[in-house]
Parts: C-alpha cells; sequence; structure tokens
C-alpha cells in the first residue's frame, strides 16, 4: 500500500519538475503543459534507427526509469513514510543510481549515432568526476546519524539541519546531484549546442516519453534525496510534515532547474579537474570537520 | 527458506547465463556489459543471501568497473560492435571444461556441505552493518588500509606509466 | 491531410493526440533560428517550441528562399522527421526536393503566428489519414557498399574478404546522392559504430622506429623503448611484405594459420571455421612475430632470455637474472625485422641489436655493450627482397600480390593497430567521423564541419559552406539599382552592409560624391547593422555554450534594433548595456572561452577576429567620416574565445555610441548613376570585417564584379584552429568566429 502511494507520487513529482522545466524554460506557468506534451509523444511514430544495438536501444529507456525509481525506495518522506526502510539505505541509494549511467551508455550505443554515442561516453567521463562527491558527502551525513538507515538519518537532523551542520557537504552532494541528472549546466551527454541532443537525440514517440519520464523521477529522486539528506526532511516548525517536504522538494527542485538556465555549459576538463582537485579535497576535509565535531559535540 | 534458496538459485542461474553471453556475443560492449549483469546477480546473491551490505556494494562497484572496462574496449579493439562477427573464444574446449568442473563443485559444496548452525546465528542487516564497521576499523583496519593504499598507487602508477610525453604543449592549450 | 500524416484510421484516442499535438508544435528551423533572427521572426514568441533535433520536431519551418545545397539537405531532415509532421514555408514555395508546404505565408512575425495557427488546425485535422504517403527523395536514397572494419580505406561494392587483413567486409548503407549533405542524416546512416579511422596518413609510411626487443613499440622518431629503456632501431616502412614472404623454398614444413584464432592450425589454404578470415602460412614452428625461425637451417636450438640476451643454455628453464621463462631461439639471435638467410646472402654484415650504429663486416663483439652482433643484410632492406628474387622457389611471392598479410603472424591487438593514424597522446583509438551542419543548433545554418573524432576530441576537421552561392556574378550584367538589391540580398546575415558595399562602389566608379548628412546616415546604418549582427552572434553563441537567457535575450534586442530609428535605439540602449554586463559576470564563461582557440596575429584574420589577436586593422580607421565621430577600435590581445567575445561586446557599446553621434540612420540608396563608364572600388568594415567589391561600369550598367569576404578567410582557419580540442570547444571556437557562411566565396 504504501509502495504504491509512494509510487503514486513519484509520478506526480515527476510531473511537477515537468512543469517547473516549462517554466524555466518559457517563462510561465502552464500546468497542462507536460500532458499535452506526452500525449502529443506517443501519438507520434517511434521508429528503430537503421542498424541499432536493439537491445539497448530498447533496455536504455527503461533502464534510466528503474534505476531513479529504486532510488526512491529508500527516500522517506513523512515518518514511516517509506519503501522500504534498508539497513544500507544510503549505500543502495548510491547503487541505484549508478545504472543510470549504464541506461546512458545503452541508450547512446544503441541508436547507432555518433552523437548519441559520445553523449553516452561522455556521461561515463562525467561519472568520474561526480561520482566521488556524491558518496563522500554521504559518507559524512552517515557518519553523523551513525547509521545508513535514510529513517535515522532524518532523525538526527531534528535539532540542527545538515545544511548547516556540514554546508560544504551540502553544496558538493548538490552540484553532483545535478551532474548525476545531468542538468544543465551538466548537461554534456544531451547537450544541444554540441551534441543536438545527444543520447535522447534518436529516441522518438513512446521511448522518448519513457526516456523523458525517467529524467523526470531521476530529478524528483535526487531533490528528495537532497532534502532527506541535507534539509532535515520532514522537520519544520509551524506546518505538518506531508507540507514541509513536499515545499522543500519542490524548492530544491527548482534551484536545481533554475540555475543551469543562467551558467554555460560546464567543459569537460573543467568539470573533472574542478571535482578532483576541488572537491575531493573539500569532501575529505567535511568528513573531517563532521569527524570533530561528531566527537566534540555528540 | 525455499524463497530464499528459489532466489539463490535464479540468480545463480542468472550470474551464469549472462556469463556465458559475455563469450556468445559478438559485441564487445554488449560482452562488457553481460558481465556487468553477471556480476549484479552475484550482487543480487548476496542479497538473497541476507548479506545486504555486501550484496549493494557489489552492485555499485561493479557498475563503474564495467563500464569502464566497456569504453576501453571501444577505444582500442577493432571492430567493437560486432559487425566482423569476430569470436570472443580462445581455448574454447579447456575453458568450457573448466567452466562447467568450476559450477559443479560450487553447486555440489553449496548443496551437500553440511553448513550447520551458521545460516540462522547470522545477525539482522544492521546489525551486520554495524558490525562491518567495526571490523573494518577496528581489527582488520590495517590490512584493509595497506590494501587500500597498495591499490591505488598500483592504479596511480599504472595510469603514470601509460602517459607518453606530450611532444609538445599540452592538450588543451589551443 | 496534411503531406506528412501518418497511417491510420481515425479513432477517438487519435483526435486527442492529434489535438495535442496541435497545441504542442515542436519545429526545426531551416536555415536556422539565426536566420530566423535576421528576418525579425521570434519563433518561440509565436508559439513554436524549437528542438534541436529534427527527430523530435513536428513541423518543419522554412525561411524564405534556400539555395539548392542546403534544400537537399533540407529533405533529409524531412525524412527523418516523425510523422504526423508538416511543413510550415515562409516567404516562398519549397522546391524539390523538398515536398510542397502545407501552409505558406508571407516572411513577418505576423505571418508566422498566423502561419502557426493554421498548422495546429491542418495538424489538429490532417494528423492521421488512410493513404499517407511515402516521401522520397533522390538524396535519401541508399547504396551498398562493403568495406573492412579495420581497413575503411578498402571500400567494394561485393562482399568479400580485406584484402589487406582478411577479415569479412562488412555491409554498410550510404547515401547514394551527395557525400555527407546533413549531420543528421548521417549520423543515423553511419554503419553501426564503424568508428572509422580516416585513411592512413603518411606518418607510420616511413622511418619509424621500434625497440629491438619490444616490437610492438613503435614511434615517429628515435627514443627509447618505454619498457626496457632500450635505443629504438629505425625499421623499414610498413608493411614489410618483403621481410615476411614465406620462404617456402626452404621451409620444411608449411601449415596454414589463421590470424585471429592460432589454435587453428591445417595444411592447406582457406578460411577459419571460427572467424572466417583467409588463413595465413607458417612454417610448422610456432613463430612469435617477427622472429620466424627458418626450420630448414635451424641447426641449433639454444634457450635464452627474451630480457637478457647474454644468458643462453641448451635446455630450457629460468634466466638466472629474472627468473623469466627461456625462450628457444636459433643460436644466432634474429633480430626482428633482420632475417637472416646466411645460406644465400651474397652480402652480409654484422651489427649490434643494441646499437644499430655498430655495423661490421665480420662476427664479433659491440664496443658498446659487448653484445654478440648479428649477422643482417645490408640496408635498405628493399633491396632485400630483389636479392631473393631470383632464387628458385620464390616464385610464389608474385601470388601473394594484393593478398599482403603485412606481419601478421598471429592478430595482436598492438599488430593490427599499429599502422593507423594516432591522436597526438599516443593512444591507439578508434575514430569517429561525424558531420555537424548544416542546420547544428550550435552553428551558424548552412555551415557544415565533417570532423574526424578520436573519442571526443576532434582529430581532423574540415568546413565548407552549404549557403554560399557557386557563381554570385551570373546576373550581371545589371542596372545599378538591380545590383544593389541583388548584392543587398546575398548575405541574409548583415544585408544593409552589403548595401552600402556595392553603393559606394557605384559612386566610386561613376565619381558621384555622396553629401555628408546622407554620409552620417550610412554610418548609422551601418552600426545598427553591427549592432544587430552581433545581437544576432550572441544569440547563437548562447545556444551553443548552453547558456539559455543570452538566446532568448539576445534574440529580443536583436529584432528590437532590426530597422529601428535612432530613436529606438536610444531606448534599447539600457537593456542592451545590461546584457553586456550581465554577460561580464556570468560564472563559468571565462573558463570555458579563455585560453580555448587561441588565435595569433596573421594576415588572415579579418575583422573582429584579427582585433581580438591585437591587430589594430578597421577600416573604420581611415574614414573620415568615423573618426570624425570619435570612432575609436575595440582591441584585445589574447586571441582566444574570450578575447573574441569581449572584441564583439565592445564593439556592440561603440556602436551604440557612435549611432549617437551620428543621430541620423538611413538605408543607403544608391544616386543616379547615368551613363557612367568606369571601375570602382569599395571597402566596407562589415560585421565580420571588411568586404571588399570591385566593380566594372559600362555605360551605366554593371557588367563585372569582384567580392573578397572575411568569411572566406575564416572558413580556412577553421581545419588547424580546432584540431585536438575537445568537441564542445571546438564548436565553440568555430562558433566564436562567426562565420557567415552566405558570404563565403568558392
Amino acid at each position: 500500500m504504501t509502495t504504491v502511494l509512494l509510487l503514486m507520487l513519484l509520478a506526480v513529482g515527476a510531473y511537477l519538475v515537468a512543469v517547473i522545466e516549462d517554466w524555466v524554460y518559457r517563462g510561465h506557468v502552464q500546468l497542462s503543459a507536460p500532458l499535452i506534451a506526452g500525449i502529443a509523444l506517443l501519438g507520434r511514430e517511434s521508429v528503430v534507427p537503421r542498424k541499432p544495438d536493439r537491445i539497448f536501444f530498447e533496455t536504455g529507456p527503461v533502464l534510466l526509469l528503474i534505476s531513479a525509481v529504486l532510488a526512491a525506495t529508500v527516500i522517506p518522506l513523512t515518518p514511516g513514510l517509506i519503501v522500504t526502510d534498508l539497513a544500507t539505505g544510503a549505500l543502495f541509494f548510491n547503487a541505484a543510481l549508478v545504472y543510470v549511467l549504464v541506461a546512458l551508455l545503452m541508450a547512446g550505443w544503441g541508436p547507432d549515432g555518433a552523437y548519441a554515442m559520445i553523449g553516452g561516453w561522455r556521461f561515463l567521463g562525467q561519472l568520474i568526476a561526480y561520482a566521488m562527491l556524491i558518496v563522500m558527502p554521504i559518507t559524512a551525513v552517515a557518519m553523523r546519524a551513525e547509521s545508513l538507515l535514510t529513517m535515522q538519518i532524518v532523525a538526527s537532523q531534528s535539532d540542527i539541519w545538515n545544511i548547516l551542520y556540514q554546508p560544504v557537504g551540502f553544496v558538493l552532494f548538490f552540484v553532483a546531484a545535478m551532474a548525476l541528472a545531468f542538468l544543465p549546466p551538466f548537461d554534456l551527454p544531451t547537450a544541444k549546442g554540441e551534441l543536438a541532443g545527444g543520447v535522447e537525440a534518436e529516441y522518438t514517440g513512446a521511448r522518448l516519453a519513457i526516456f523523458r519520464l525517467g529524467r523526470l523521477a531521476l530529478v524528483i529522486t535526487l531533490a528528495a534525496a537532497t532534502v532527506t539528506f541535507y534539509l532535515g526532511g520532514w522537520h519544520g516548525p509551524w506546518l505538518p510534515t506531508w507540507a514541509w517536504i513536499a515545499i522543500k522538494i519542490l524548492a530544491v527542485t527548482s534551484i536545481m532547474l533554475l540555475a543551469g538556465r543562467y551558467v554555460p555549459r560546464i567543459r569537460e576538463s573543467d568539470l573533472l579537474g574542478w571535482c578532483w582537485k576541488l572537491g575531493i579535497p573539500l569532501a575529505l576535509l567535511n568528513i573531517f570537520l563532521v569527524g570533530v565535531l561528531a566527537l566534540v559535540f555528540p | 527458506m525455499t524463497a530464499q534458496a528459489l532466489f539463490i538459485g535464479f540468480f545463480g542461474l542468472a550470474a551464469v547465463w549472462f556469463g556465458i553471453v559475455v563469450f556468445r556475443t559478438h559485441s564487445m560492449v554488449r560482452s562488457a556489459l553481460a558481465l556487468l549483469f553477471s556480476q549484479t546477480a552475484l550482487g543480487a546473491m548476496f542479497l538473497s543471501m541476507q548479506a545486504e551490505f555486501l550484496g549493494v556494494l557489489q552492485i555499485m562497484m561493479m557498475a563503474t568497473e564495467m563500464s569502464i572496462m566497456a569504453i576501453f574496449m571501444v577505444m582500442f579493439m577493432m571492430d567493437p560492435g560486432g559487425l566482423g562477427k569476430m569470436d570472443m573464444t580462445h581455448q574454447r574446449r579447456l575453458s568450457l571444461g573448466t567452466g562447467v568442473v568450476a559450477f559443479a563443485t560450487a553447486v555440489t559444496i553449496a548443496l551437500f556441505v553440511d553448513w550447520g548452525p551458521i545460516t540462522s546465528s547470522a545477525p539482522d542487516a544492521t546489525q551486520q552493518t554495524v558490525d562491518l564497521g567495526l571490523e573494518l576499523l577496528g581489527r582488520s583496519m590495517l590490512i584493509f588500509e595497506t590494501a587500500g593504499i597498495t591499490i591505488l598507487t598500483a592504479m596511480i602508477a599504472a595510469t603514470a606509466v601509460a602517459i607518453q610525453p606530450a611532444a609538445g604543449g599540452s592538450r588543451h592549450g589551443r | 491531410m496534411i503531406g506528412g500524416a501518418r497511417q491510420g484510421a481515425w479513432s477517438r484516442l487519435r483526435r486527442l493526440t492529434a489535438a495535442a499535438m496541435a497545441r504542442d508544435l515542436t519545429t526545426f528551423v531551416v536555415p536556422g533560428p539565426d536566420i530566423a533572427g535576421a528576418h525579425g521572426l521570434d519563433i518561440e514568441a509565436a508559439g513554436f517550441r524549437l528542438v534541436a533535433s529534427p527527430r523530435h520536431a513536428s513541423v518543419l519551418l522554412v525561411i524564405g528562399e534556400i539555395p539548392p545545397a542546403l534544400c537537399e539537405a533540407a529533405a533529409v531532415v524531412y525524412a527523418q522527421m516523425m510523422r504526423p509532421r508538416a511543413v510550415l514555408s515562409l516567404g516562398a514555395q519549397t522546391r524539390p526536393p523538398l515536398p510542397s508546404a502545407d501552409i505558406t505565408v508571407g516572411l513577418s512575425q505576423h505571418e508566422l503566428i498566423d502561419g502557426m495557427r493554421r498548422i495546429g488546425a491542418a495538424m489538429a485535422e490532417g494528423a492521421f489519414g488512410h493513404d499517407a504517403s511515402v516521401f522520397d527523395a533522390p538524396v535519401l536514397r541508399l547504396r551498398i557498399e562493403y568495406t573492412c572494419p579495420m581497413h575503411p580505406d578498402v571500400v567494394r561494392d561485393e562482399p568479400g574478404q580485406c584484402p589487406k587483413c582478411g577479415m569479412n567486409l562488412v555491409r554498410r548503407e550510404v547515401q547514394a546522392g551527395t557525400p555527407h549533405p546533413d549531420g543528421h542524416k548521417d549520423a543515423a546512416t553511419e554503419p553501426a559504430h564503424q568508428h572509422q579511422p580516416p585513411s592512413k596518413t603518411e606518418r607510420h609510411a616511413a622511418g619509424a622506429y621500434t625497440c629491438p626487443m619490444h616490437p610492438e613499440v613503435v614511434q615517429d622518431g628515435p627514443g627509447q623503448c618505454p619498457k626496457c629503456g632500450m635505443d629504438l632501431e629505425p625499421r623499414e616502412p610498413q608493411p614489410a611484405a618483403p621481410h615476411h614472404q614465406q620462404h617456402t623454398g626452404h621451409a620444411s614444413a608449411v601449415e596454414y594459420t589463421c590470424p585471429m584464432h592460432p589454435e587453428v592450425v591445417q595444411d592447406g589454404p582457406g578460411q577459419c571455421p571460427k572467424c572466417g578470415m583467409n588463413l595465413e602460412q607458417r612454417e610448422s614452428q610456432p613463430a612469435a612475430p617477427h622472429h620466424q625461425p627458418h626450420a630448414g637451417h635451424a641447426s641449433a636450438v639454444e634457450y635464452t632470455c627474451p630480457m637478457h640476451p647474454e644468458v643462453a643454455q641448451d635446455g630450457p628453464g629460468q634466466c638466472p637474472k629474472c627468473g623469466m621463462d627461456l625462450e628457444p631461439r636459433e643460436s644466432q639471435p634474429a633480430a626482428p625485422h633482420h632475417q637472416q638467410h646466411a645460406g644465400h646472402a651474397s652480402a652480409v654484415e654484422y651489427t649490434c641489436p643494441m646499437h644499430p650504429e655498430m655495423v661490421q663486416d665480420g662476427p664479433g663483439q659491440c664496443p658498446k655493450c659487448g653484445m654478440d652482433l648479428e649477422p643482417r643484410e645490408p640496408q635498405p632492406a628493399a633491396s632485400h627482397h630483389q636479392q631473393h628474387t631470383g632464387h628458385t622457389g620464390h616464385d610464389g611471392h608474385d601470388g601473394h600480390d594484393g593478398m599482403n598479410h603485412g606481419e601478421m603472424g598471429f592478430m595482436s591487438m598492438i599488430e593490427v593497430t599499429k599502422d593507423l593514424p594516432r591522436s597526438r597522446d599516443g593512444l591507439q583509438m578508434e575514430w569517429v567521423d561525424a558531420p555537424f551542419g548544416p542546420y547544428f543548433p550550435g552553428l551558424p545554418s548552412g555551415l557544415v564541419l565533417s570532423l574526424t573524432l578520436d573519442g571526443d576530441t576532434v582529430a581532423a576537421a574540415k568546413a565548407r559552406s552549404l549557403a554560399a552561392p557557386t557563381d554570385w556574378t551570373h546576373p550581371l550584367p545589371l542596372t545599378p539599382r538591380a545590383f544593389v538589391e541583388h548584392v543587398t540580398n546575398l548575405n541574409p546575415m548583415s544585408p544593409l552592409a552589403y548595401r552600402l558595399l556595392a553603393c559606394r562602389a557605384l559612386e566610386q566608379g561613376a565619381h558621384v560624391d555622396v553629401p555628408p548628412k546622407t554620409t552620417r546616415g550610412r554610418i548609422g546604418a551601418l552600426e545598427r547593422e553591427r549592432l544587430f549582427s552581433h545581437l544576432g552572434w550572441l544569440s547563437l553563441f548562447g545556444r551553443q555554450i548552453g547558456l539559455d537567457w543570452l538566446v532568448g535575450r539576445a534574440a529580443a534586442l536583436q529584432i528590437d534594433v532590426r530597422d529601428a530609428e535612432c530613436t529606438q535605439i536610444t531606448a534599447s540602449k539600457p537593456a542592451i548595456q545590461s546584457l553586456i554586463n550581465r554577460l561580464q559576470s556570468t560564472p563559468l564563461l571565462r573558463s570555458r572561452t579563455k585560453h580555448s582557440g587561441h588565435l595569433a596575429p596573421d594576415d588572415a584574420l579579418r575583422g573582429p577576429i584579427a582585433r581580438a589577436s591585437g591587430v589594430d586593422e578597421d577600416a573604420r580607421n581611415t574614414d573620415t567620416g568615423f573618426t570624425e565621430l570619435g570612432f575609436v577600435p575595440a582591441i584585445q590581445q589574447t586571441g582566444d574565445n574570450w578575447a573574441r567575445l569581449q572584441v564583439r561586446l565592445a564593439e556592440i557599446d561603440r556602436s551604440l555610441a557612435l549611432i549617437e553621434a551620428a543621430d541620423i540612420i538611413a538605408t543607403p540608396e544608391t544616386g543616379d548613376i547615368g551613363q557612367a563608364t568606369g571601375n570602382g572600388n569599395a571597402v566596407v568594415e562589415t560585421p565580420r570585417g571588411p568586404a571588399s567589391l570591385q566593380i566594372t561600369l559600362q555605360k551605366g550598367q554593371v557588367t563585372e564584379a569582384r567580392l573578397e569576404t572575411p568569411s572566406t578567410a575564416h572558413l580556412d582557419l577553421i581545419e588547424s584552429l580546432i584540431a585536438q580540442q575537445g568537441v564542445g570547444i571546438a564548436l565553440t571556437t568555430v562558433c566564436s568566429l562567426d562565420i557567415s557562411p552566405w558570404e563565403v566565396q568558392q
């Protein structure tokens, strides 16, 4: 029952992400826009390109959706509202999201197009950059909670949210989450001006709809994870828990989507350089500081 | 118990099947990703054996590793798409024999060894994670740290050796 | 029913989807959003949604007359769109091979909005139909050809084996028409991840150096082996056929084996049962590559260490120095490529395997390292083969013509790939040919870049324009008025600058004086054109680097200043300046553009590109009209993408000031030329640099004309400029050149 409820909430969340995305792009809110675009997409032909790797071509979008949904299963919304409170929740979240990479590689390789293929492999380079910055800040979060249970992680922030307790970790995680969801300015695999859509370029009709749905689910999942790990989950004064979590998730989503509009696409070499030369030392520092804090103020 | 055994068997067979696919396909990328899913199935086996941390870790690590292997295959192997229908096998009889024998041995051991009270006394997943953490940062810390640093050093050294000194100017100097 | 309707009967569901499609008109613009902006059209404001790939578009928006080459590419784009699809044409009827437009309207924003409404209605009513037609055009037809996955230069019409490596040729489809008219199409028809390396370059053709111990180590110049530190030896050019002809005359036993599957061995020739490759002949002793022992004369075999050649013993065992397994060898170690044929070699010299410069007539030790010298036949190697041809038993060589298996005793990856071109980092990688353009979202429309990518680094590039007319002077002779109109329409990216150019050339040829007020009006018009063109470029640049706000903002301002009067431009000034300020403080922009696309000061640079490299060259410098208004050119020194952006931003600022100072904008019109005869020539600093026009007037008619444009010069820069850049930065660099493919002279 909880599972069905959460899946529906995920679908609603994905829809809201699409509305926000449309708002960011066009400048005005139109609640029906994603619905119309979705129906139109389903009405169009969906062709398989010439000489595809058919298995990969079909699996890619589905795997993207699956990995986003699996990652969402360990994110708690309100006390008790979680699909499965795994003992290794924070780790499982990472494990599920690594398959975003596999999905994009498949989607890039499958259709037999140069742009798509370059886009797919680019994302592998991107993973090498951001992966550590997802895992290491989560490590610090788990250190404070003394648990990998996501429920426990939220509970540990009842007094002071992690965004204040470990701001460096928050910034790193936020940026890395945007890179994971290949949102602009990290949209290297789907870059419009560089690869004319890249990984997405050869998908059409229903397959494109699944791919986009997977992407939206990924964005909302990552926003929810940011809230869980750093913004105190459902905690907050005055309002009920469900309102707080909804507000927080939508706010984080909006910031994630808006940020890319005002920043040019990052250079791959810069991304790798900054992540490794700056991000990882900062993440280590963050772990160290959190360790000291946890020892001093137990 | 039976459900657990069924799951273990299912994922075990899936791992073997993907392992076979590795050699039956002509495409390097398919081969690499088949290996990935074989390893993922292994991770799922760990999960069904209630070794949660180990299973999740296996599932997570292998995705990155096998993807990196795939890109190396694409970069450096001829015909990565398998258009030339290249055969992936070598010493076919020997490897088939070894595989079958190893599989049979593993299954035999799994079925016929009396595992005794180990399974029933295993703690729950949360406790396992706690125990694992204490083990890693307690008595085994030195071993793991040494191994970790050694692997890291080896990787850096391998990369450094592989880089040819640039003939002139850096790569993005222009 | 629309022309590109989807096959199928109407149902309630389909009515719903058709209604949705009518409200969600995704569009792909031909020639491109930059041309739309130049015509003052705001496509998104009209209600369309611009998409980057034709696969995601439902409406093909054709703007104005399109040159034939671009029209063909547009047909390919149309073929890639998913049905239901429609064509909306603005300002002109579409020409074959494009299908006729579903709706044709005039070329204005007002008509565009009207067209959008009508095409929506057509979509809602005609998205599905029973007799949906199949779109076909000559450019879409495919030809089947066969190519080798390893040797892309091998292309045959029939299936078979590669003459170079014997692999089965792979079928691929290519366009029957022009080779690469369009990026998207090619991306789709590219054979399944062929990653074709381009044909062999000359680099490895001669003078390669190799390690005597590690034959897989090959490099261009002398040096040390990265594996063992030995000095590299020069070796003969690839493929070393003469050395590796099988010497059937003396081989006591010959067998056939597969280059890929060494375990496949049989007595006669044939194909490998595993991979179908032609089997290669070899002597029956399992020969390591390059070290083919000649069983016929190998009388004594000893065992030696691969690392320590001085270790030699009669039986197998381990090396006492390094513990490696000893390898068998003939008692004289055979250096790679230098097989001794002591029995029949007329002249043999002795050399040290470590120090090839040590050569003497008889055996002995090397004075440098003390190793035993080994016999070899003298260099050059070509004569080697000559010497053998006379011998009986070698006639079989001729049979190998065209089936040169190189040195592949067995096929190792290193062996197979060693002749393939290598990028600067020395890593051997598969190369991909990817065309970008002519309708690529991040490039000026009409420009085609054919990139050879090494990973996502550009290994080689070729740029050409599909928009340029082959001969723009063909309608000559023309009356002055018609000539001015003709020149104006040459380049839709900056028509007024070209108009001014034509007027000035005519006036100079006819010796007509221009009143100062007209000159000032023309300065205003030229600077407004620069403003307009630079804003359009900013919008394209924003599209390329993924800066969304800039795309929309710059395009809106471009439309504002188009055909604007002085007062309107003054009104837009704060908005334009705030755009510049905002751009200056945009995070990451500097790191994306700085230190890339560096151009040293050079004669080939024109206009803003030259000024970004520190060349103080501007046709306006010598124009008294400009100097009186206080014109100073904008100069930057570094010559990279950032400097070019800065120069254009500064020029926008200066153009605003000049327009204010001139205080008048007048479209250039030619005066009465009368029946003048003479030569005129003029130079105008267009937004892309100085364009010069020379004309010949005869009795009031323009009979000859010659045009030089900045984009022609800049197009040739691309090839060397973007080599070794990542594809993203390479496209940014090309974009920063602001080439107008329409003005390229062919």
